[in-house]
């Protein structure tokens, strides 16, 4: 079974320097990291531990990079992708449970959630969105997810470009497309240094919120998830 | 005195828009569209008879407001398509961004490949 990772980092280079050494020991995987227009030596230090770095020539945002890794793992005939992110909050090891999950449950995502790294204020944002939509899905954002072939295909199309965050929106698309989204409790860390890319700011919140909730509208009527 | 400033604002748009498309500056739709409004803009300035007439067919009684209230909805329409084109756009522009990265390493790939061999 051919796997890829898929990291997408936007200025990581510190952070990378201790989460891939870790990466490569653990598992036997591909590993692609998509760099946003990084200003710092993020493609230097990807390179230089000999991991395949995707640059992007304009910054395309999260959901952006990593959708370039699902391309490319499309393109090149994969039949897994794992997304994770760079700031080294997803641990090398539960790739292992994510894999595990998937080959015991025949469905086509594993989302690896950890409930407990949730503040009060994003437990209740998660609410309103559960119950506009409908998803049963515990984690909305938990960007550490493992993929297969036909979910690939899906989020490699045109119209889940448009999307801006690795969260409801994708699990929409997911679920319309009538694929089945699994959850696995991992173990996280508290993020090093980097931050939140969601929950950063108040203004910045606030966008999210208004465009996820219209997201969610428009959407609504989408099947429930298992 | 109205109807003359308006046959000039419509000539001008006319003339403007016919230079911009010979210098290349707007193009298809976008130009099709400015010489509609141009043309009507002549029209009623020649004939403002129409609108008192479409007026009272809707059973508007001060037909001033009809104009303003068709030209308000046709700019909002006009608003509405240009989001529609900037999203494609976005869309278009996100597609390539990804495709280039992917394409250069592949051929950042090929290179290395033929070094070796």
């Amino acid at each position: 079974m051919k796997s890829l990772i898929v990291i997408p980092a936007f200025n990581e280079a510190e952070n990378l320097k201790t989460l891939l050494p870790e990466l490569l020991s653990q598992v036997s995987h591909d590993v692609v990291v998509v760099d946003d227009a990084s200003q710092d030596e993020t493609v230097h230090v990807v390179e230089s531990f000999g991991v395949k770095c995707l640059s992007l020539p304009l910054q395309l945002g999260a959901w952006g990079a990593t959708q370039t890794g699902i391309r490319y793992a499309h393109r090149n005939n994969y039949q897994q992708v794992i997304t994770m992110d760079a700031d080294g909050q997803h641990l090398p090891v539960e790739v292992h449970t994510l894999v595990a999950r998937y080959q015991q449950t025949n469905t086509h995502v594993v989302i690896g959630t950890f409930p407990s790294r949730l503040s009060r204020l994003k437990k209740l944002a998660w609410r309103f969105f559960k119950m506009l939509t409908n998803i049963k899905i515990e984690d909305l954002t938990s960007g550490f997810r493992l993929y297969d072939r036909q979910a690939i295909k899906v989020l490699a199309q045109r119209q889940a470009s448009l999307l801006d965050y690795q969260d409801v929106g994708v699990l929409l698309l997911l679920l319309r497309s009538g694929l089945t989204i699994h959850e696995v409790p991992v173990k996280m860390l508290h993020r090093n240094d980097g931050k939140s890319r969601v929950f950063s700011s108040w203004l910045v919140v606030l966008k999210y919120m208004v465009q996820t909730t219209t997201l969610c509208i428009a959407n609504m009527g989408t099947r429930k998830a298992k | 005195m109205t109807n003359i400033t308006i046959l000039i604002i419509g000539a001008l748009l006319s003339i403007s828009i016919l230079y911009l498309v010979r210098k290349g500056k707007m193009h298809g739709p976008y130009a099709t569209w400015w010489l509609l409004v141009a043309v009507t803009a002549i029209i009623l300035s020649i004939f403002p008879g129409i609108i008192d007439w479409v007026a009272a067919q809707v059973g508007i009684t001060y037909p001033p407001t009809l104009l303003l209230l068709v030209s308000i909805c046709m700019i909002l329409v006009r608003m509405l398509t240009m989001d529609m084109a900037l999203t494609q756009k976005e869309r278009k522009i996100r597609r390539l961004t990804q495709k280039m990265a992917i394409l250069e390493d592949h051929i950042i790939q090929h290179k290395k490949d033929d070094g070796q061999s």
